[in-house]
């Protein structure tokens, strides 16, 4: 057994538990509710702000125009975590076999008896009877993901342990389903309404900012850290090497702090302040798998279609680069194959690596603008992807500069390997 | 025949769809071929004679084993070099055996 085949298994055994996960996979599939709507407020900031929009139209317009556009991103991203709370709700009571739209119900009222009803205006008046739109986007993302789990989960057990008014058969099933749902809410409610009567009596006031200082502030101001994101490369890149899908660890268990730095910027952009973070969610992608794919291949499908001769990577070449051009590389790292292909391990793994803490240190030192954190899918090809999530050229030329690093990186190996796969089809021929 | 494909998000599948619709196609083959992501594969699986997963996401296999031998549908992992290069002809027959074995 070679070292590859001993180092396939427990990173198998890691990727099945993670992937297979249940908690996980109903926090990927919150997510993915959340994601056309941000697209929409993404598409409608996007337009607010094109760069030349303010020549054409003058000052005075362009700010009638964006104070009619606002309100899609406002009720979209700015409050993304309801979607989320909502989402979580459904696909847990969904995995329990318990009425999904009434698990959601539930832990959207719980997380909402858990916000504050009033707000502290600027001269220190108190407002009350209203949620301020903050409490219900990034800041609140991790109270909000605790919430909809413990209250789907309390919810569930209480429809299972039976402690529901059941009705005669012939009650309209809305009725009697409404029925079931009543003594279950009813304690589930109260729980959180004591937990929210608790919390006035400590010096946080609310829940909210409790779990945004103890949990989410600390993880997020881990999550963006340069060292973290370039292990998490390093990471994504082991897993393929293995030839195993990246989102086992990227989309289920870091996307809640990339989207919550990404909620943070877009928040931050909305209001014309300073954008707070380099690493958000747009970061990790326009600026990874952007380029090609992930391990930002693009570019080594470029140099093995201009300068390699051997048949056999020109084949994969011409075959890969019509899905790369939209990051879809599967077909190259399957056919050249990138899998446990110990001649191509270093570029593979290290070149991201590079290229990423190239990114960022171009974002740090004020070259580049930061992400706005408008959603770009990741599907969009490169330069197009990074003019979009900068809302700059800067942030598409730097694309440009990491595929330059990339593909430096990259040759010398693909040289070495196009040598030797020639001599071998030299020797074919002769035979 | 029903065949579906599947995973993460059902992106790089559908390519090898289309190579193997097109190979069904010359060989003459009745197929339905479609490509999903993981998240879908539990309700379209019923649906399905045979379900086949991109090496990717191959720890799925094991996810889905149960439910396979409850439904009889025969699931398996496309090999990594036939997924790589495309070949829908290789993956079609993969597929046609499976049934033929069921």
């Amino acid at each position: 057994m070679s070292f590859f085949d001993k180092m396939e298994e427990p990173i198998m055994v890691i990727g099945e538990k993670l992937n297979n996960n249940t908690i996980l996979k109903i926090l990927r599939d919150a997510f993915m509710l959340a994601f056309p709507l941000t697209i929409f407020g993404s598409i409608t900031l996007v337009i607010a702000n094109l760069p030349f929009l303010d020549k054409l139209l003058g000052a005075e317009r362009l700010a009638i125009l964006q104070n009619m556009l606002n309100p899609a991103s406002a009720v979209t991203m700015s409050i993304a975590t309801v979607f989320i709370v909502l989402g979580i709700g459904y696909y847990f009571s969904k995995d329990q076999k318990v009425d999904a739209l009434f698990g959601a119900a539930v832990a959207l009222a719980a997380f909402l008896v858990l916000t504050p009803l009033e707000v502290i205006t600027e001269n220190e008046e108190v407002v009350s009877n209203v949620f301020s739109i903050d409490r219900l986007g990034a800041k609140s993302m991790f109270v909000g993901m605790f919430v909809a789990f413990f209250s789907a989960a309390l919810y569930c057990k209480f429809v299972k342990k039976n402690f529901v008014i059941k009705m005669p058969a012939s009650v309209p099933p809305a009725v009697s389903k409404s029925f079931a749902a009543l003594i279950p809410a009813i304690l589930t409610l109260t729980i959180f309404l004591i937990v929210r009567i608790i919390f006035t009596f400590t010096p946080w006031g609310n829940i909210h900012d409790f779990v945004f200082q103890i949990v989410q502030a600390p993880l997020t101001s881990l999550g963006k850290g340069i060292i973290p994101t370039i292990i998490a490369i390093f990471a994504i890149q082991l897993l393929w090497f293995f030839g195993l899908h990246e989102q086992i660890i990227v989309n289920s268990v870091l996307d809640p702090i990339w989207n919550t730095l990404s909620l943070e910027n877009i928040d931050a952009y909305r209001a014309g302040e300073m954008l707070p973070n380099i690493v958000t969610k747009q970061f990790m992608e326009s600026f990874t798998v952007s380029l090609g794919g992930t391990g930002m291949t693009l570019v080594v499908l470029i140099i093995i279609l201009t300068m390699m001769k051997s048949k056999q990577l020109r084949g994969v070449g011409k075959l890969a680069a019509p899905a790369g051009i939209f990051n879809v590389n599967e077909p190259c790292i399957f056919g050249l194959p990138i899998v446990l292909n110990p001649t191509i391990a270093i570029p593979w793994i290290l070149a991201p690596m590079v290229s990423t803490l190239v990114a960022y240190l171009a974002m740090a030192t004020g070259i580049v603008p930061l992400t706005t954190g408008v959603s770009v899918p990741w599907t969009v090809p490169v330069f197009i992807s990074d003019i979009l999530a900068t809302n700059s050229i800067r942030g598409g030329l730097l694309q440009l500069v990491q595929m330059a690093i990339v593909g430096i990186i990259w040759f010398p190996f693909l040289k070495t390997w196009d040598k030797s796969i020639l001599k071998e089809e030299a020797a074919e021929q002769t035979e | 025949m029903k065949i579906l494909l599947a995973c993460s998000s059902g992106m790089s599948t559908s390519l090898l769809v289309n190579k193997m619709k097109e190979a069904a196609q010359e060989q003459s083959v009745e197929a339905e071929i479609w490509a999903v992501g993981q998240a879908e594969v539990e309700t379209e699986m019923p649906k399905a004679d045979v379900v086949l997963f991109g090496p990717q996401m191959r720890f799925l296999k094991t996810k889905f084993a149960g439910k396979s031998k409850e439904l009889n549908v025969p699931l398996d992992v496309i090999p990594p070099v036939s997924y790589g290069r495309c070949d829908g002809k290789a993956v079609l027959k993969m597929a046609m055996d499976m049934i033929a074995n069921k």
